[in-house]
C-alpha cells in the first residue's frame, strides 16, 4: 500500500527542516570547521564535507522507511523515495544557503559577535573553497543529490542495502582512523602508500574502493554465515547436539590481537586504549547495577572516586599530601581498595533499598555529589588532601629477569588494564548466568513477585551495589596509578554520565556492548583529537539516536531486547487505538 | 451490594457450621484476630481464618473488601498491626516474605504477574528458587508439565506471548514449583473468558486432589464455592460469614448479595 501524497510531503518537509536545523547548528558550534582538516578520501572529501551532508543523508534514509499504519505496511516506490529524499536535501541545503546569505548581508564581524565559530575559514568550507554564489549552488546541489541517493538506499531491500551501508561505514572508519590504521600497518611492515595518500593523509581513491569492497564482502559473508548458522541451529535442535565449532575457539585470535595491540599502536594510542580500559571497567560495574539489577544509579562516580582515593592513600609515599601513607605495593593495595569499595557500595545501597526508578536515580545522583564534596572538604583534608588532592602516587613496578617494567608507561599500563578488564568481564559473565543473575533478572522484571518466589530483594540489591562498586573501584585504582596524582575536579558528574552512556550505547546487560560502548565513546575522541571538544555534544546526540532507533543498544542482550520491544508494541498499539493483545503487567503496576 | 449481610450475621471466629467434621482437625494456616492498617487507614479488622490440611478454602468479597490485603498479610508483605498469622502452629507474621515462602506458602498473584520476558521454563524454574534439591525440582517440573501438557510445547516460549489461560497455567505451575504446603491464589478467574474460568477451576480442584492445600480469593463466588470445601465472606475488612461451601451456596443472604440471584 502506498502512502497518501499529503502525508509523504509532510514527512519530507519535517525531515528536511530537522536536517536543516542540524546542519546550521553543527556549523554554528564550529564542528564543521573543526573537522575540515581531516581528509577521508583524497583531497576533496574532508570530514567537514561529510558532516555537512550527513544530516540530509540520515534524515532522507530514515524518512522513507516503511511505516505500519493500522496493520498495513506502507512502502514508498523508488520514484517517491527519490523525490522525498531530494526535497529533504534541498531544504537542508537551502537552509545553509540562506545562512550564508544572511552572514554576507550583515557582515561576518557582526555575526561573529554572537556566533564566534562563523569565520571566513568556515565560509570557505561551506562554499567549497569557491566563490560564494558558485560554491553555494554546488553545496545545495550536492545536498539534494545526497538526500535522493540515501533515500533510494533507504527503500532498497535489506539484502542490498546492508552491504552498501557497511561498505560506506568501513570507508568512513578507515578514513577517520587513518592514524591508527597506518601506524599498525607500518609496524607490521606493510606498505601504506596504496591505501593512504601521502599528500592528504586520508584514503587514496584505490584505498577507498578497496575498503568499500572489503566492507561489502564482509557484510555478505556475515549474512551467509548467519543463514548457515540458522540452518545449523535448526539441524542441531533436531539432533540435540552442540555447535560444531565451539565459540571459545573464536577467542584465540581475539586474545592474540589484544596482546599484540600495544606493540602495533605505539605509545600514544596505547595510552588511549588504557583510558578505554578504565571506562570498560566503569561500564562493566555500572552494567551490573543498571543492566542486571535494574537499579538506575546516576552517582556511579562515587565508586570511581573511592577506588582512586583508596589506591592513592594506600600506596602513596610520605609527601603525598595525606597524613596516612602505609606505602603498600599496588597489588597488595588492590584487594583492600575493593573491600573499601564494597563497604561504600553497601553504605550507599542501604538507604536506597526502598526506592526505585526516578527516586533512586535522584538519590544516587546526590551520593555522587557527596563523594565529590567529601574529597574536596577540609574535614578530610589531612587524609585525602582536600582541594589540592593527592600527589606522588607511585606507579606499580615489576622486575622480570632484570627487565624493569614501570606500569605508568602506556604500553605496560595497557596490559594492567587489560588484565583488570578480563577479570571484571569474567566475573560479570559468571554472575549473569548464575543463580544470582537469575534473581536479578526476576527482581528487575517484578520486584514483588520475585519476593514471592523467595528472592530476597534486600540482599540482591545490596549485592548488586557491592559488585558494581567493586568493579568500578578497579577503574578508579587504574586511574590513580595512570596519572600519579588525584584532584577532586576529576570526580565530576560527567563521569557517571559517561559510564551510563557507554552501557546505553552498547546495550544494557551486554558485556561485549560495554566494550564497544567504551571504544566508541572514549576511544574515538582519544584517537581523533578534534572530537574531544565536542564530546558532550556527541554523547547527547548518540544517546538520543540510540533511544529512538535502537533502544536495546548496539550489541543487545537478548532479554533486554524483548523487554524494550514489547513496550514499543504496546505503545504503538495504544497509539493506534488497538486493544492490547493480552493483559500483562508492567513495572509501574507492581506497586499497589 | 447489600450491607445487610454484615449486620445480620455475627462475624465470629470458627463459625464453621456443620458438616466436614473440621472441628477436630488442626489448622495448617491460621489468621488469628488479624488487623492491618495502611498508615492510618484500617483495612482488615479482627480477621479470623483457619485453613485445614488438604482442603480448598475460599475467601469471597467485593472490590476493596480486603481480599488481596489478606493474602499480602499471610505472605508478609503487610505486617499485621494486631493479631498473628500461624503456619503449622508457628507464628510467621513479622517474618520477611522470603522466609514465609521458604516455610511453605506460595502464591499465584492477581493478574498472574509472570516474568513476561522470560521463557516459560525460566518462569517455572524461578518458582523453585528457594529449593536446592535439583533432582526433586526436575521431578516436580515433570509432574507439573503432566498437569499442564500445554506448557510442555511452550517451554522455550516467552511467557508474555502466551494466551491468558496459558499464562494462568504458568502462574500456577510456577507457584507449585515451590512445593508449597499452602497455595494462595488471588483471583484466578480475573480477565479470563468464561470457558477458561471453568478450566482453571477444574485444574485448581485437580491440584488440590493431588494433595495441595489451597486458599483461593475470588470475586466469582459461584465458581469458587463450586470447588471449595469452606468459604469466608469478607466485607469492608471483616469476616461476615464463615461456613461450608454448601451452606454458603444455600444461604439466602449470600445468594442475594454475592451469587447474583434475587
Amino acid at each position: 500500500m502506498t502512502m497518501a501524497r499529503s502525508e509523504l510531503r509532510r514527512r519530507a518537509v519535517r525531515a528536511g527542516l530537522l536536517a536543516a536545523v542540524a546542519i546550521v547548528y553543527l556549523c554554528l558550534v564550529g564542528m564543521v570547521q573543526a573537522f575540515s582538516t581531516r581528509n577521508i578520501v583524497g583531497g576533496n572529501l574532508p570530514l567537514s564535507r561529510i558532516l555537512l551532508l550527513l544530516p540530509s543523508a540520515v534524515a532522507a534514509s530514515l524518512a522513507v522507511r516503511p511505516r505500519v499504519r493500522g496493520g498495513v505496511t506502507m512502502e514508498l516506490n523508488m520514484g517517491e523515495a527519490a523525490g522525498a529524499g531530494a526535497s529533504i536535501g534541498l531544504i537542508a541545503g537551502a537552509a545553509v544557503a540562506v545562512g550564508i546569505g544572511i552572514v554576507n548581508l550583515i557582515g561576518q564581524e557582526a555575526v561573529r559577535g554572537v556566533f564566534n565559530a562563523v569565520t571566513s575559514a568556515l565560509m570557505l568550507t561551506l562554499t567549497l573553497q569557491r566563490s560564494t554564489v558558485v560554491g553555494t549552488a554546488i553545496l545545495v546541489a550536492l545536498s539534494t543529490a545526497t538526500g535522493a541517493l540515501f533515500a533510494l538506499a533507504g527503500v532498497l531491500a535489506p539484502r542490498l542495502r546492508r552491504p552498501i551501508v557497511t561498505g560506506l561505514t568501513v570507508v568512513l572508519l578507515m578514513g577517520m582512523l587513518q592514524s591508527v590504521v597506518r601506524v599498525m600497518l607500518v609496524q607490521l611492515g606493510l606498505a601504506t602508500q596504496w591505501l593512504y595518500s601521502v599528500t592528504f593523509g586520508g584514503l587514496t581513491y584505490l584505498g577507498a574502493v578497496a575498503s568499500f569492497a572489503a566492507g561489502m564482502a564482509a557484510a555478505r559473508l556475515w549474512a551467509l554465515r548467519r543463514e548457515a548458522a540458522a540452518a545449523d541451529a535448526a539441524e542441531r535442535a533436531e539432533a540435540g547436539g552442540r555447535p560444531r565449532i565451539p565459540r571459545a575457539m573464536l577467542l584465540v585470535p581475539v586474545g592474540f590481537v589484544l596482546l599484540a595491540l600495544p606493540a602495533l599502536l605505539g605509545t600514544f594510542l596505547s595510552a588511549v586504549l588504557g583510558q578505554v580500559g578504565i571506562f570498560v571497567l566503569m561500564g562493566l560495574g555500572l552494567n551490573i547495577v543498571v543492566g542486571y539489577a535494574g537499579l538506575l544509579d546516576l552517582g556511579y562516580v562515587a565508586f570511581f572516586a573511592v577506588g582512586a582515593y583508596a589506591t592513592g592513600v594506600l600506596t602513596a609515599a610520605v609527601n603525598s599530601g595525606s597524613s596516612l601513607h602505609p606505602g603498600l605495593p599496588f597489588l597488595l593495595a588492590v584487594p583492600i581498595v575493593v573491600l573499601i569499595a564494597v563497604a561504600a557500595g553497601l553504605l550507599i545501597g542501604g538507604p536506597v533499598l526502598r526506592l526505585r526508578g526516578d527516586y533512586l536515580a535522584i538519590v544516587t545522583l546526590g551520593f555522587g555529589e557527596i563523594a565529590r564534596v567529601l574529597v574536596t572538604s577540609d574535614w578530610l583534608k589531612s587524609f585525602l588532601g582536600g582541594a589540592q588532592g593527592l600527589i606522588a602516587i607511585p606507579a606499580p613496578t615489576m622486575s622480570v629477569g632484570g627487565l624493569h617494567i614501570d606500569f605508568r608507561n602506556p604500553q605496560p599500563f595497557y596490559y594492567l588494564a587489560l588484565g583488570f578488564c578480563l577479570l571484571a568481564a569474567f566475573v560479570s559473565w559468571r554472575l549473569a548466568n548464575s543463580r544470582v543473575g537469575r534473581a536479578w533478572n526476576a527482581m528487575r522484571e517484578d520486584e514483588q513477585v520475585a519476593e514471592a518466589m523467595g528472592v530476597s530483594t534486600v540482599r540482591y540489591k545490596l549485592l548488586a551495589f557491592a559488585c558494581g562498586a567493586a568493579i568500578g573501584s578497579l577503574g578508579g585504582a587504574l586511574f590513580a596509578v595512570q596519572i600519579g596524582s588525584l584532584a577532586p575536579s576529576s570526580f565530576v558528574f560527567f563521569i557517571s554520565i559517561q559510564s551510563l552512556a557507554i552501557i546505553i550505547l552498547g546495550g544494557m546487560g551486554s558485556i561485549p556492548g560495554v566494550i564497544v560502548g567504551a571504544l566508541v565513546l572514549v576511544g574515538l575522541p582519544g584517537f581523533l583529537t578534534e572530537f574531544a571538544e565536542y564530546q558532550p555534544l556527541i554523547y547527547g546526540a548518540v544517546l538520543v539516536a540510540i533511544m529512538l532507533y535502537r533502544p536495546e543498544g548496539l550489541i543487545p542482550n537478548v532479554r533486554r531486547t524483548r523487554e524494550l520491544h514489547e513496550e514499543e508494541v504496546e505503545q504503538d498499539a495504544w497509539l493506534e487505538g488497538v486493544p492490547e493483545p493480552a493483559p500483562s503487567m508492567t513495572l509501574g503496576e507492581a506497586v499497589e | 451490594m447489600s450491607d445487610g449481610v454484615g449486620e445480620q450475621t455475627t462475624p465470629t471466629a470458627g463459625t464453621r457450621g456443620d458438616g466436614q467434621g473440621t472441628g477436630d482437625r488442626r489448622a495448617i494456616l491460621e489468621m488469628r484476630d488479624v488487623s492491618t492498617h495502611y498508615g492510618l487507614i484500617s483495612v482488615l479488622r479482627h480477621v479470623n481464618v483457619e485453613i485445614f490440611p488438604g482442603e480448598i478454602a475460599c475467601l469471597l468479597g467485593g472490590n476493596a473488601s480486603g481480599k488481596t490485603t489478606t493474602l499480602k498479610t499471610i505472605l508478609g508483605y503487610v505486617k499485621p498491626s494486631e493479631g498473628e498469622v500461624l503456619l503449622e502452629d508457628e507464628v510467621v507474621s513479622g517474618m520477611d516474605t522470603t522466609e514465609v515462602v521458604r516455610r511453605g506458602i506460595s502464591m499465584v498473584p492477581e493478574n498472574r504477574r509472570l516474568f513476561s520476558n522470560m521463557t516459560v521454563k525460566e518462569n517455572l524454574e524461578l518458582g523453585a528458587y528457594q529449593r536446592r534439591d535439583r533432582k526433586a525440582i526436575a521431578k516436580d517440573m515433570e509432574e507439573i508439565l503432566e498437569t499442564f501438557p500445554r506448557l510442555r510445547e511452550r517451554l522455550s516460549q516467552k511467557a508474555g506471548t502466551l494466551s491468558g489461560g496459558e499464562q494462568q497455567m504458568v502462574a500456577m505451575g510456577r507457584a507449585l514449583m515451590a512445593k508449597p504446603k499452602v497455595l494462595l491464589m488471588d483471583e484466578p478467574s480475573m480477565g479470563l473468558a468464561p470457558v477458561l474460568v471453568d478450566q482453571v477451576f477444574k485444574i485448581i480442584k485437580d491440584i488440590n486432589e493431588l494433595g495441595t492445600t489451597i486458599f483461593v480469593v475470588e470475586q466469582n463466588a459461584n465458581m469458587a464455592l463450586s470447588i471449595a470445601d469452606r468459604g469466608y465472606v469478607l466485607q469492608t475488612g471483616q469476616v461476615v460469614l464463615a461456613d461450608t461451601a454448601q451452606s454458603l451456596l444455600n444461604n439466602p443472604q449470600m445468594r442475594e448479595a454475592y451469587l447474583g440471584e434475587l
